[in-house]
């Protein structure tokens, strides 16, 4: 029967039972007055209550509501897909040596059913980095989800995945998803997604863990756990994990691979940090730091072009005009919203404009060969450890100009800076470790 | 702290010295500003029959074509913010979102002139599945009467579904309750509906509340 694959792996609600008698529970389970949600953990309060009697679960809402009505029908997970005989991979591109390091940590790793944790510094090409790994898994006739806490990153990497595996079936599953759902080998989708699942997937790859509060949300740590296979494992994808995964990584806990050289096999730059008392206070006066204003100024006589990095949308006239007082000229200031983004980035991109004062928006995948960086007001909050990391990751972008200098200034050296400097510090110890400069 | 019943985003609560004066319990807010905002409350000029949102208080084309007389006035536009709204709350099952337009109908209720309130009723197996009547769920306490009942058989595919074509040869939909007649004889009856789109729904309610022997009809609804 076709129709039993909906229920592979995977918790299916009905208010009325399917034909065959199947593995079931109830979707809202109930004791002594205490209601909680089985399929996303959440405890119901009083007031979600309907009037025909029934509780519901509000948080997972989103996924279709599930109410004390309902029972979740499943089947364990059979992996019905064709056997391979050699290997799906169809990606005609090359791994770098340093990659070809990491791939087979990798998936070493994952054959020998490890948890682990892939900390790829930004543009180290991590997806490339887990095709043999995930090549051999679907080998093995694995079952193999790729989750994401955003829909945009799912919708981007469903098409190099197919690609890349061209004969390996998939199902994209977020959200905005129209389509209905289907029983594929590769499921790639939003981490929501992975509640409605149940000990189906044998290797669950989590992109940007840091992206999404894995630590401070029960609701995600339950869908990894409760999707994986309890004789499977997961692999975690971030370029700056927080304080957690370190502590895991610290306590070895969990295995981790290094990708600490971007593909042109460069250390990072380490964050120069300078304390500029009351800088805001002075701003109000149209002045900014006088080291700041001699380091541009510097900048601008050996024709290096800079990211100026500011905390805020507000904070981009009263800089730019603080600029131009101290003759600092040739940039433009962006953030996010402004109309003429596209068109001022790209500016920048052909080099026709000396500088970009922008807030913390742009820090990630907008790269310009050749930069260096500033920041203002680093230790503001919206600046965080992995803003920070990333941020100084913009620099110097270039296999040309693989260094590039970062400065942060800031009133005090924040816990986030210090983590940042951290960071940096340790994946270059990585680095130096792999040959990197 | 609270948290928005809507976007579950922490709301600040702000107490007026009035309040801390009053000696009375503070008002929780559940809605923060920001969702509040998502909904556009219908102001100043209004189609005089459907209560559309517009700039003078003249007939809207769909009401011409309509060449009757009903009179309706509506709290919200029925824009993408309402229709989010309606999603959650209505489709997705989710009857917390009852509280975010209480307040508003519940004003509304006060200046409005019926003796007898009467919403349009969901059929059985949507009560069921549902769990509630969107339209009762945002009453607070007003005295209401179901004076209509769907027919049994009625439902085949949701109005939402329909196009606007279709709808306006849906066949009558409701019936009167058993002892409709008697309680609606010579009163003015205010019906209260969720959305008027075409107005073929509201406009089947009257013809039935016509029939009970009643001195008015007019309708409110949430949007329009
Ligand atoms: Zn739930
Ligand atoms: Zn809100
Ligand atoms: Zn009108």
């Amino acid at each position: 029967m076709d129709n039993d694959e909906q229920f592979f792996g995977r918790w299916v609600p009905s208010a009325r039972p399917p034909l065959k008698p199947l593995v079931n529970r109830e979707a809202i389970a109930q004791s002594r007055g205490a209601a909680r949600c089985t399929r996303c953990g959440n405890w119901l309060t009083v007031t979600d209550q309907l009037p025909n009697g029934a509780r519901y679960c509000r948080q997972c809402l989103q996924l279709g509501r599930l109410t004390t009505h309902h029972k979740l029908y499943t089947i364990p997970e059979p992996n019905q897909f064709p056997r391979m005989t050699e290997s799906p991979l169809t990606w005609s591109g090359q791994l770098k040596p340093q990659q070809v390091v990491a791939a087979t940590a990798v998936r070493k790793l994952a054959a020998a059913k490890k948890n682990q944790l892939l900390w790829a510094v930004t543009g180290a090409g991590k997806t490339e980095i887990l095709y043999p790994a995930l090549a051999w898994a679907l080998q093995q006739g694995w079952r193999v989800a790729w989750a994401s806490p955003r829909v945009d990153v799912c919708l981007e990497l469903a098409p190099r995945l197919a690609r890349a595996f061209a004969g390996v079936s998939q199902a994209v599953l977020h959200g905005k998803q129209e389509q209905p759902y289907t029983y594929r080998q590769l499921t790639i989708c939003t981490t929501h997604q992975l509640l409605r699942f149940q000990a189906a997937f044998d290797w669950l790859i989590v992109d940007e863990v840091d992206a999404f509060p894995l630590t401070t949300s029960p609701m995600l740590q339950r869908a990894v756990k409760q999707a994986q296979k309890p004789s499977g494992s997961h692999i975690f994808l971030t370029a700056t994990p927080g304080p957690h995964l370190q502590k895991l990584v610290a306590q070895r806990k969990i295995a981790v691979t290094y990708v600490p050289l971007r593909y042109h096999g460069y250390l990072l730059p380490q964050m120069m940090v300078h304390l500029s008392w009351q800088w805001r206070q002075h701003l109000l006066k149209g002045r900014l730091p006088g080291h700041l204003v001699r380091q541009l100024r510097g900048y601008q006589q050996i024709g290096q072009r800079f990211l100026l990095f500011v905390p805020h949308v507000a904070d981009l006239a009263p800089i730019a005009a603080a600029l131009a007082q101290a003759g600092v000229v040739g940039g433009v200031t962006v953030h996010a919203a402004d109309p003429e983004r596209t068109a001022k980035v790209q500016a920048m991109r052909d080099e026709r404009c000396q500088f970009l004062v922008t807030t913390t928006i742009l820090e990630r995948g907008v790269t310009f060969p050749n930069v260096a960086v500033v920041i203002l007001g680093g230790d503001e909050a919206v600046f965080s450890t992995a803003a920070l990391v990333q941020i100084a990751g913009r620099a110097g972008r270039h296999a040309a100009h693989p260094r590039g200098e970062v400065t942060c200034y800031c009133q005090s050296q924040s816990r986030t800076i210090q983590q940042a400097r951290a960071m940096i510090g340790h994946l270059n110890r990585q680095g130096r470790q792999q040959g990197g400069q | 702290m609270p948290a928005c019943v809507w976007c579950n985003r922490d709301i600040p609560q702000v107490v007026t010295l009035d309040q801390i004066l009053s000696w009375g319990p503070f008002p929780v807010q559940e809605v923060c500003q920001a969702c509040r905002e998502r909904l556009t409350p219908i102001t100043g000029s209004c189609c005089s029959r459907c209560g559309r949102q517009q700039r003078a208080a003249t007939i809207c084309h769909d009401c011409e074509r309509w060449r009757d007389a009903v009179i309706n006035r509506a709290l919200f536009q029925y824009d993408a913010g309402f229709k989010a709204y309606m999603q959650q709350y209505k489709f997705q099952g989710d009857y917390a979102l009852r509280v975010v337009v209480q307040a508003t109908l519940a004003r509304a209720l006060q200046r409005a002139t019926y003796d007898v309130l009467v919403p349009i009723p969901v059929d059985v197996a949507t009560w069921q599945s549902r769990g509630f009547n969107q339209v009762t769920g945002w009453l607070t306490g007003q005295p209401f009467f179901q004076a209509l009942e769907v027919v049994a058989d009625h439902k085949e595919r949701p109005q939402s579904a329909k196009t606007r074509a279709e709808r306006l040869v849906t066949p009558q939909p409701f019936s009167l309750a058993p002892n409709a007649c008697k309680v609606l004889q010579h009163q003015r009856v205010l019906l209260l509906d969720d959305v008027y789109t075409t107005g073929r729904t509201i406009r089947h309610a009257i013809d039935q509340i016509n029939l009970s022997g009643a001195k008015a009809v007019t309708s409110l609804t949430l949007a329009r």
